[in-house]
């Protein structure tokens, strides 16, 4: 998987290209009609998309000019840092151990609740369990780090489609090595070239 | 939701941002179908330089993503009401899931305030709480990964 390697590192360079394709010097907007595809959307996701049906599209976004002056185009085209893990399938660890996340949590829970169901697997180095801004209630999701992978493994088997607190919950890897299909994903192309088809 | 949504597309991206004094400080970051973040944040305020990360996530934890933002239903709302981009910042949010896809400009959004004394007090509620919470989300994930303060 060499070329998900190179993905996981680089930004991929065709979207840039393609930016620079479908907007000429970057004054005009590249979303000028909505009926036209949406190029800046397309160049940051996957090429063709997997649906081959229209998108009812929402927003000023679309036509909205000054948006082009962001620099998104410069900005999406940087370098950014990664954890070099070689970019093959697989969990990825991350600094310091291995990252969790549960699913579905009660929105009174606590974290206690949480330290005395995974506290079981291993020491938690690090617990988030993030509020809902308008509520104050928990949001619903908790990333759980422990320090080694077997901690985090065994965790993910005993308790994924459990119940906390009279809800079921889903335990599951937070972070990939790299880049997954889903299993309906026609990835062709009509540009050719520039499709993230994958390569198997 | 149906379940097929789950197979269907989901990209986010959520961009805020001014030019000002201390250059183009801005926040950015991006959920693409194949899993990968990314997150950005510069500002040039006491010489500080940019910080880019980008990690792969799970299905998993797009899922989550996703359930977010149609918890929120932010999908159903429009911008068109909503205070234009001005010279103070402007914020951008941009989200394709399954068939729909919008996406939103408007102003920055102080405090409750500004969205109470809008012309779509509504929406733009939706609009902020639903950024607070991806911002946490995004935040912890980027932390936790990389152990630093992305802020």
């Amino acid at each position: 998987m060499a070329n998900a390697e190179m993905e996981a590192l680089d930004f991929e360079p065709e979207d840039d290209d393609l930016m620079d394709e479908d907007m000429g010097d970057g004054a005009s907007s590249p979303n000028r009609t909505a009926a036209a595809s949406i190029p800046r959307l397309k160049s940051a996701i996957t090429g063709g998309g997997s649906s081959s049906a229209p998108k009812k599209t929402k927003g000023r976004g679309f036509h909205d000019e000054a948006a082009a002056e962001t620099g998104l185009n410069a900005r999406m085209s940087a370098r950014f840092d990664t954890l070099d893990s070689g970019g093959g399938p697989g969990h990825e660890r991350s600094v310091e151990g291995w990252i969790i996340l549960v699913a579905g949590i009660h929105e009174e829970a606590q974290e206690d609740d949480l330290q005395n169901t995974f506290g079981e697997f291993g020491e938690i180095k690090n617990l988030h369990l993030n509020l809902d801004r308008r509520t104050g209630f928990v949001k619903g999701y908790a990333l759980i780090e422990y320090e080694k992978f077997d901690e985090a493994q065994t965790a993910i088997n005993d308790m994924d489609g459990t119940e906390l607190l009279t809800r079921p919950i889903n335990v599951d890897w937070a972070f990939s090595k790299g880049p997954f299909r889903r299993r309906d994903t026609r990835r062709r192309s009509p540009r050719g070239p520039r499709s993230r088809s994958p390569r198997r | 939701m149906a379940d097929g949504e789950e197979n269907d597309e989901f990209y986010l991206r959520y961009y805020v941002g001014h030019k000002g004094k201390f250059g183009h400080e801005f926040l950015e970051f991006e959920f693409r179908p194949d899993g990968k973040l990314r997150y950005a944040n510069n500002s040039n305020y006491k010489n500080d330089t940019m910080i880019r990360k980008e990690v792969f996530v799970t299905p998993a934890v797009l899922k989550e993503c996703r359930r977010i933002v149609s918890d929120s239903e932010i999908m159903k709302e429009d911008d068109n009401n909503w205070p234009e981009p001005d010279r103070v910042g402007r914020q951008e949010l941009e989200i394709v899931m399954g068939n729909e896809h919008i996406s939103f400009t408007t102003s920055k959004i102080g405090s409750l305030m500004d969205v109470q004394t809008s012309k779509d007090p509504e929406g733009l509620r939706i609009f902020y709480y639903l950024v607070q919470d991806l911002k946490c989300f995004v935040f912890s994930l980027i932390s936790l990964h990389f152990k630093i303060k992305p802020i």
